[in-house]
């Protein structure tokens, strides 16, 4: 008999991602009368949906495991994307933003679009850390804030004709290649550097990391910078991709990327969470939201159960909790 | 440990602040932001802002179903909870009333055959259904233990989706007339401060409103003391799912026609009013007459960034920064009564 500890953390929630892919290959046969997965078209649709707000999930992650919370990713997504397309004008748009900055190398968009992500979260975790005060509250702050910036900015018109060389970073396999390398990055900093024991030791209990001599204040301000600037870098993915930055790019994006960590096995009371189970938990979505429209069912349906899921996730951790505690 | 009482009276000596109404300095905030906007009213614009009845008269129109929103609200985080899913319930609960306010003559009702029903049975359908889904928040957050602002997200997220699945996306009109009289002339006004004076007893003088500062201060020892904690959190989130469900068929009766997408980010703005009015998002403390001023505050400052011709973005922006402002001040507020 194998014990269930052998078996790596995230075999649970692998089972899970399975055994829902399977569910809808066999709804697939029999109501639509075609296979879900033997299909590689969708499934790279699938796996490209997904990179964008897994990399936003990336930072939630480490943001969540200290036990905070970000409302605020899909918003900074939107002002990022802005700012960085408006410095990714090719030479021949029209009616560019910038007329004297055209046709820049395609570093100073990525990095500006990183910059103003990593502000946002600068911002963020600053009033969080140096306020006290929820989490939530400040980053709902942001939320509003941040969209209203991006709508403002170019007063709400699109920027379009980005240059060529700037959109090869969201074509093709380019965006997958993007989240993993991001995923693999901090899967490792969580697991084996100073950042990611204090990460951790914060989220599971605040005051003994504090008397342990962690600065917590300027380790969470960094988690938060973190997590922003991967929002920056997922606008700037995203309008690479779309050739195009809207300033309502990437609205519920947060909920998207919360859900996923949460479903990933992350622990919303913080001190517990691994970027592999995120990873999976955006591939669960990414199929749920696939199989939903392959299946045709409305749209609406699918807001329905993704707020079910949510709930569903953190009450199943609540339950996984009190289970350890009982035994303990 | 201080040992502290719903209306803060802990102080020994009582300075002559102590004999002022609570809300004194809210109030101060308000005039002082429709002073403000006066001013730049005269300089910019050439005009009074505050002497104009029109506008008045639509601030205060505009702000009654935020504040109805908010009187549910304000109970919600006196018991340290929180609540995300207001617009979305009223979005969901205003597309059941209105369904069943049609009028006969309109041959494509959402439900043909009950059409033309007295006005009683989809106000009375609205705030039911806001009854039921608010008590969905409070059963998740009382029995599974999940932080509310997750269960209420959650919340935000579905009712959004039942708007929507529930005419397919299809707005919903052609009211019978009985109904547009809810949301005419001053009636909502009406109607929020009959609901903010109620609540403002219940809070006052029931044990409800005592369970509820109990709850909200110290849960743990309300839980010793004897309080039923579930029963109580789900009966305090069924009425906030009752008053939304009140202000959808206000606000259902006042525009004429319900859609899916009505009440986006009013969570917020409800959430902002209770925070300005004093309300303390760690619990036990706050006031529905606390809230009212807010409610106005934001009413001013709205109506004042439009008088100016400011971009109704400016004004999202400012409410984001107003949102995280009012609870810093608040955190400061706790510490140094923590120091004293």
């Amino acid at each position: 008999m194998f014990k269930r500890e052998n078996l790596p953390a995230e075999a649970s929630i692998f089972a899970v991602f399975v055994g829902i892919a399977i569910l809808f290959e066999v709804l697939g046969w029999v109501f639509v009368g075609k296979s879900f997965l033997g299909n590689i078209q969708r499934l790279e649709i699938i796996i490209l949906q997904v990179s964008i707000f897994g990399i936003i999930a990336v930072g939630v992650t480490q943001v969540i495991i200290t036990s905070g919370i970000d409302l605020s990713g899909g918003a900074v997504l939107a002002l990022s994307a802005m700012v960085a397309a408006s410095f990714a004008q090719s030479v021949d748009a029209f009616a560019p933003i910038f007329p004297q900055f055209l046709g820049l190398p395609i570093i100073i968009p990525i990095a500006i679009g990183l910059a103003v992500g990593a502000s946002c979260g600068w911002i963020n975790g600053s009033i969080t850390a140096y306020t006290g005060i929820p989490p939530f509250i400040a980053t709902l702050g942001m939320l509003v804030t941040a969209r209203a910036v991006a709508v403002i900015y170019t007063e709400g018109q699109p920027v379009y004709s980005l240059s060529e060389s700037f959109t090869v970073i969201g074509s093709g396999a380019w965006p997958v290649l993007v989240f993993f390398v991001v995923a693999m990055i901090f899967h490792l900093i969580l697991k084996h550097t100073v950042y990611g024991k204090h990460t951790y030791a914060i989220g599971s209990n605040e005051k003994a990391a504090r008397v342990a001599g962690i600065n917590v204040r300027r380790h969470k301000i960094m988690v938060y910078t973190i997590a922003g600037s991967l929002s920056g870098l997922a606008g700037v993915v995203m309008c690479a991709r779309a050739t195009i930055a809207q300033s309502g790019m990437g609205t519920m994006y947060e909920l998207d990327a919360i859900s996923a960590v949460v479903i990933g096995g992350t622990s919303l009371f913080g001190g517990r969470g691994r970027i592999s189970g995120t990873v999976i938990g955006v591939c669960i979505l990414g199929v749920i939201t696939s199989g939903f429209t392959f299946l045709r069912i409305d749209f609406y349906y699918q807001e329905i159960v993704k707020g079910m899921i949510i709930v569903g996730a953190v009450m199943l951790d609540q339950r996984r909790q009190a289970k350890q505690r009982s035994r303990a | 440990m201080t040992s502290t009482s719903s209306t803060g009276g802990y102080k020994t000596e009582k300075s002559w602040k102590y004999w002022l109404p609570k809300d004194i300095s809210i109030l101060m905030v308000l005039l002082g932001t429709a002073l403000i906007f006066e001013i730049l009213g005269w300089f910019i614009a050439g005009q009074s802002f505050i002497f104009n009845t029109q506008r008045l008269t639509i601030i205060i129109l505009q702000m009654s179903i935020i504040g109805i929103i908010a009187i549910g609200v304000t109970q919600i985080i006196i018991m340290a909870g929180i609540d995300l899913s207001s617009g979305s319930i009223l979005a969901f609960t205003g597309m059941v009333a209105a369904s069943l306010a049609q009028t006969s003559d309109f041959t494509r009702a959402v439900y043909p055959a009950l059409t033309d029903m007295p006005i009683l049975v989809p106000i009375f359908a609205g705030i039911l259904m806001g009854f039921v889904l608010g008590g969905v928040n409070g059963g998740l957050i009382a029995y599974s233990g999940i932080p509310p602002f997750i269960a209420t997200l959650g919340m935000l997220v579905a009712a959004r989706g039942l708007a929507r699945w529930y005419t397919s996306g299809s707005q919903v009109s052609f009211f019978i007339d009985d109904y547009a009289i809810l949301g005419s002339g001053i009636i909502p006004v009406i109607i929020f401060l009959t609901t903010a004076m109620a609540f403002h007893f219940l809070l006052r003088y029931t044990r409800y409103g005592r369970y509820t500062y109990a709850i909200g201060s110290n849960e743990q020892a309300a839980r010793v003391a004897g309080i039923n904690i579930r029963a109580h959190k789900v009966l305090v989130y069924t009425l906030a799912g009752g008053l939304y469900g009140l202000a959808a068929v206000v606000e259902t009766s006042r525009t004429l026609t319900a859609q899916s997408g009505a009440g986006m980010l009013y969570e917020l703005d409800a959430i902002a009013a209770v925070v300005i009015g004093g309300t303390s998002l760690m619990g036990g403390k706050g006031r529905i007459t606390g809230t009212i001023i807010g409610v106005c505050i934001l009413g001013v400052i709205t109506s004042g960034f439009t008088f100016l011709g400011i971009g109704s973005f400016y004004t999202n922006i400012v409410k984001g920064i107003i949102i995280v402002a009012a609870v810093v001040t608040d955190q400061y507020r706790n510490n140094n009564n923590g120091n004293r």
